[in-house]
Protein backbone atom coordinates (compact mmCIF):
# COMPACT_ATOMS: atom_id res chain seq x y z
CA UNK A 1 0.00 0.00 0.00
CA UNK A 2 1.06 3.62 -0.87
CA UNK A 3 -1.24 6.07 0.79
CA UNK A 4 -0.97 7.48 4.24
CA UNK A 5 -0.89 4.99 6.82
CA UNK A 6 -4.41 6.22 8.88
CA UNK A 7 -6.07 5.21 5.22
CA UNK A 8 -4.15 2.27 4.73
CA UNK A 9 -5.59 1.25 8.60
CA UNK A 10 -8.86 2.13 7.93
CA UNK A 11 -8.82 -0.33 4.64
CA UNK A 12 -7.14 -2.96 6.81
CA UNK A 13 -10.08 -2.69 9.48
CA UNK A 14 -13.24 -2.80 7.02
CA UNK A 15 -11.26 -5.92 5.58
CA UNK A 16 -11.42 -7.19 9.46
CA UNK A 17 -15.10 -6.23 9.97
CA UNK A 18 -16.06 -7.68 6.17
CA UNK A 19 -14.23 -10.99 7.18
CA UNK A 20 -16.25 -10.63 10.84
CA UNK A 21 -19.47 -10.12 9.38
CA UNK A 22 -18.59 -12.99 6.91
CA UNK A 23 -18.10 -15.30 9.72
CA UNK A 24 -21.07 -13.97 11.85
CA UNK A 25 -23.12 -15.31 8.86
CA UNK A 26 -22.66 -18.72 9.00
CA UNK A 27 -21.41 -18.56 13.16
CA UNK A 28 -24.47 -17.17 15.15
CA UNK A 29 -24.81 -19.14 18.33
CA UNK A 30 -24.26 -17.78 22.03
CA UNK A 31 -20.50 -17.82 21.95
CA UNK A 32 -20.57 -16.35 18.67
CA UNK A 33 -21.71 -13.56 20.15
CA UNK A 34 -20.10 -13.09 23.60
CA UNK A 35 -16.98 -13.10 21.17
CA UNK A 36 -18.51 -10.08 19.19
CA UNK A 37 -18.86 -8.77 22.65
CA UNK A 38 -15.96 -9.48 24.40
CA UNK A 39 -13.30 -9.86 22.22
CA UNK A 40 -13.92 -7.87 18.49
CA UNK A 41 -15.73 -5.06 19.81
CA UNK A 42 -13.17 -3.37 21.78
CA UNK A 43 -10.19 -4.79 19.25
CA UNK A 44 -12.10 -2.35 16.43
CA UNK A 45 -12.82 0.09 19.13
CA UNK A 46 -8.92 0.70 20.05
CA UNK A 47 -8.15 -0.20 16.52
CA UNK A 48 -10.54 3.54 15.40
CA UNK A 49 -9.19 5.47 17.92
CA UNK A 50 -5.63 4.64 17.07
CA UNK A 51 -6.42 5.19 13.76
CA UNK A 52 -8.75 8.53 14.37
CA UNK A 53 -5.52 9.73 15.98
CA UNK A 54 -3.07 9.07 13.41
CA UNK A 55 -5.07 11.00 10.91
CA UNK A 56 -5.31 14.35 12.78
CA UNK A 57 -1.27 13.66 13.53
CA UNK A 58 -1.00 12.81 9.92
CA UNK A 59 -3.14 15.78 9.11
CA UNK A 60 -0.94 18.58 11.26
CA UNK A 61 2.22 16.49 9.38
CA UNK A 62 1.27 17.84 5.60
CA UNK A 63 -0.37 21.03 7.32
CA UNK A 64 3.39 21.60 8.99
CA UNK A 65 5.21 20.92 5.48
CA UNK A 66 3.09 22.78 3.55
CA UNK A 67 3.22 26.10 6.01
CA UNK A 68 6.82 25.94 5.47
CA UNK A 69 8.84 26.94 2.64
CA UNK A 70 11.56 24.83 1.61
CA UNK A 71 14.75 25.62 0.70
CA UNK A 72 15.29 25.94 -2.99
CA UNK A 73 16.74 23.19 -4.80
CA UNK A 74 15.53 20.45 -2.10
CA UNK A 75 12.14 19.72 -4.62
CA UNK A 76 9.71 20.34 -2.27
CA UNK A 77 9.32 24.14 -2.60
CA UNK B 1 -21.80 -29.25 4.72
CA UNK B 2 -22.99 -29.37 8.07
CA UNK B 3 -23.73 -26.88 10.40
CA UNK B 4 -20.58 -27.41 12.53
CA UNK B 5 -18.30 -27.57 9.59
CA UNK B 6 -19.53 -23.84 8.49
CA UNK B 7 -18.93 -22.95 11.90
CA UNK B 8 -15.64 -24.51 11.43
CA UNK B 9 -14.75 -22.62 8.12
CA UNK B 10 -16.37 -19.48 9.40
CA UNK B 11 -13.86 -19.11 12.27
CA UNK B 12 -10.88 -20.25 10.11
CA UNK B 13 -11.08 -17.50 8.04
CA UNK B 14 -11.70 -15.27 11.05
CA UNK B 15 -8.54 -16.63 12.16
CA UNK B 16 -7.06 -15.78 8.79
CA UNK B 17 -8.25 -12.62 8.76
CA UNK B 18 -7.23 -11.32 12.23
CA UNK B 19 -3.46 -12.59 11.39
CA UNK B 20 -3.60 -10.69 8.57
CA UNK B 21 -4.93 -7.49 10.19
CA UNK B 22 -2.36 -7.86 12.87
CA UNK B 23 0.35 -7.55 10.49
CA UNK B 24 -1.07 -5.07 8.65
CA UNK B 25 -1.95 -2.60 11.02
CA UNK B 26 1.98 -3.23 12.31
CA UNK B 27 3.57 -2.27 9.14
CA UNK B 28 0.74 0.95 9.69
CA UNK B 29 1.79 2.16 12.90
CA UNK B 30 5.94 1.50 12.26
CA UNK B 31 5.18 4.07 8.51
CA UNK B 32 3.28 6.60 11.49
CA UNK B 33 6.00 6.66 13.54
CA UNK B 34 8.75 7.08 9.82
CA UNK B 35 6.21 10.04 9.08
CA UNK B 36 6.57 12.12 12.44
CA UNK B 37 10.57 11.13 12.23
CA UNK B 38 10.58 12.63 8.54
CA UNK B 39 8.51 15.75 9.46
CA UNK B 40 10.47 16.34 12.36
CA UNK B 41 13.63 16.80 10.42
CA UNK B 42 12.55 18.31 6.90
CA UNK B 43 11.18 20.88 9.70
CA UNK B 44 14.78 20.97 10.95
CA UNK B 45 16.46 21.16 7.24
CA UNK B 46 14.29 24.02 6.58
CA UNK B 47 15.20 25.94 10.37
CA UNK B 48 19.10 25.31 9.40
CA UNK B 49 18.51 26.70 5.68
CA UNK B 50 17.01 29.71 7.11
CA UNK B 51 19.03 29.79 9.93
CA UNK B 52 22.26 30.24 7.66
CA UNK B 53 20.07 32.85 5.47
CA UNK B 54 19.75 34.54 8.43
CA UNK B 55 23.02 34.88 9.33
CA UNK B 56 24.21 35.56 5.62
CA UNK B 57 21.29 38.21 5.88
CA UNK B 58 22.69 40.11 9.12
CA UNK B 59 26.30 39.91 7.90
CA UNK B 60 25.42 41.54 4.51
CA UNK B 61 23.30 44.13 6.68
CA UNK B 62 26.12 44.76 8.78
CA UNK B 63 28.35 45.43 5.83
CA UNK B 64 25.51 47.78 4.35
CA UNK B 65 25.10 49.80 7.42
CA UNK B 66 28.61 50.63 7.44
CA UNK B 67 29.17 51.20 3.83
CA UNK B 68 26.01 53.50 3.99
CA UNK B 69 27.73 55.32 7.16
CA UNK B 70 30.92 55.58 5.52
CA UNK B 71 28.74 57.08 2.54
CA UNK B 72 26.37 59.36 5.07
CA UNK B 73 26.80 62.66 2.84
CA UNK B 74 25.83 60.75 -0.23
CA UNK B 75 23.52 58.75 0.96
CA UNK B 76 23.54 56.91 -1.95
CA UNK B 77 23.19 53.40 0.02
CA UNK B 78 20.33 51.34 0.23
CA UNK B 79 19.96 48.47 2.45
CA UNK B 80 16.31 47.85 2.67
CA UNK B 81 16.60 44.62 0.58
CA UNK B 82 19.18 42.88 3.00
CA UNK B 83 16.55 44.34 5.70
CA UNK B 84 13.62 42.74 3.88
CA UNK B 85 15.93 39.35 3.40
CA UNK B 86 16.80 39.47 7.47
CA UNK B 87 12.95 39.53 8.26
CA UNK B 88 12.09 36.91 5.86
CA UNK B 89 14.55 34.64 7.28
CA UNK B 90 12.84 35.80 10.90
CA UNK B 91 9.60 35.08 9.90
CA UNK B 92 10.50 31.72 8.60
CA UNK B 93 12.49 30.96 11.51
CA UNK B 94 9.32 31.91 13.67
CA UNK B 95 7.12 29.57 11.82
CA UNK B 96 8.57 26.78 11.70
CA UNK B 97 9.51 26.86 15.85
CA UNK B 98 5.45 27.24 15.76
CA UNK B 99 5.26 23.68 13.73
CA UNK B 100 7.86 22.08 15.65
CA UNK B 101 6.24 23.07 19.19
CA UNK B 102 2.98 21.77 17.99
CA UNK B 103 3.90 18.64 15.96
CA UNK B 104 5.88 17.97 19.34
CA UNK B 105 2.94 18.10 21.55
CA UNK B 106 1.06 16.37 19.32
CA UNK B 107 2.81 13.49 19.07
CA UNK B 108 3.37 13.47 22.66
CA UNK B 109 -0.34 13.37 22.85
CA UNK B 110 -0.48 10.42 20.11
CA UNK B 111 2.24 8.52 21.38
CA UNK B 112 -0.35 7.03 24.87
CA UNK B 113 -2.94 6.28 22.31
CA UNK B 114 0.07 4.17 19.89
CA UNK B 115 1.44 2.67 22.78
CA UNK B 116 -1.53 1.31 23.70
CA UNK B 117 -2.65 0.16 20.39
CA UNK B 118 0.73 -1.47 20.07
CA UNK B 119 -0.06 -3.40 23.36
CA UNK B 120 -2.99 -4.52 21.69
CA UNK B 121 -0.89 -5.65 18.31
CA UNK B 122 1.63 -7.57 20.14
CA UNK B 123 -0.59 -9.09 22.71
CA UNK B 124 -4.30 -8.44 22.66
CA UNK B 125 -4.68 -9.70 19.08
CA UNK B 126 -2.74 -12.59 19.43
CA UNK B 127 -4.66 -13.83 22.73
CA UNK B 128 -7.98 -13.18 20.58
CA UNK B 129 -6.24 -15.23 17.39
CA UNK B 130 -5.85 -18.34 20.26
CA UNK B 131 -9.13 -17.90 21.40
CA UNK B 132 -10.81 -18.53 17.66
CA UNK B 133 -8.67 -21.55 17.62
CA UNK B 134 -9.62 -22.94 20.74
CA UNK B 135 -13.02 -21.77 19.42
CA UNK B 136 -11.88 -24.52 16.41
CA UNK B 137 -10.46 -26.94 18.01
CA UNK B 138 -13.47 -27.26 20.82
CA UNK B 139 -15.91 -27.30 17.40
CA UNK B 140 -13.54 -29.76 15.61
CA UNK B 141 -13.83 -32.08 18.83
CA UNK B 142 -17.53 -31.89 18.82
CA UNK B 143 -17.92 -32.93 15.09
CA UNK B 144 -15.89 -36.38 15.84
CA UNK B 145 -17.89 -36.85 19.01
CA UNK B 146 -21.34 -36.31 16.78
CA UNK B 147 -19.96 -37.85 13.49
CA UNK B 148 -19.77 -41.73 14.77
CA UNK B 149 -23.23 -41.11 16.86
CA UNK B 150 -24.85 -40.25 13.98
CA UNK B 151 -23.51 -43.53 11.87
CA UNK B 152 -26.27 -46.09 11.97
Amino acid sequence: MTGRPDQDGDHNLRLLGDAWDQAAEHWRDGTARQFGEDQLTPLLHESRGYLEALRKLMDTLEAADRDTESPPGSGRE
Amino acid sequence: MTGIDADIDALRGLHQALVRYRHAQREVAARGEDEIRLARAALEAKASYWRAQLELGQAGLGDCQDRAAQAAEDGAVDCSGYARAVEQSREQLERIRRWQQRIDAEASEFGGTASRFRDLLEAGLPRVEEHVLALVASLEAARRVQAPASRP
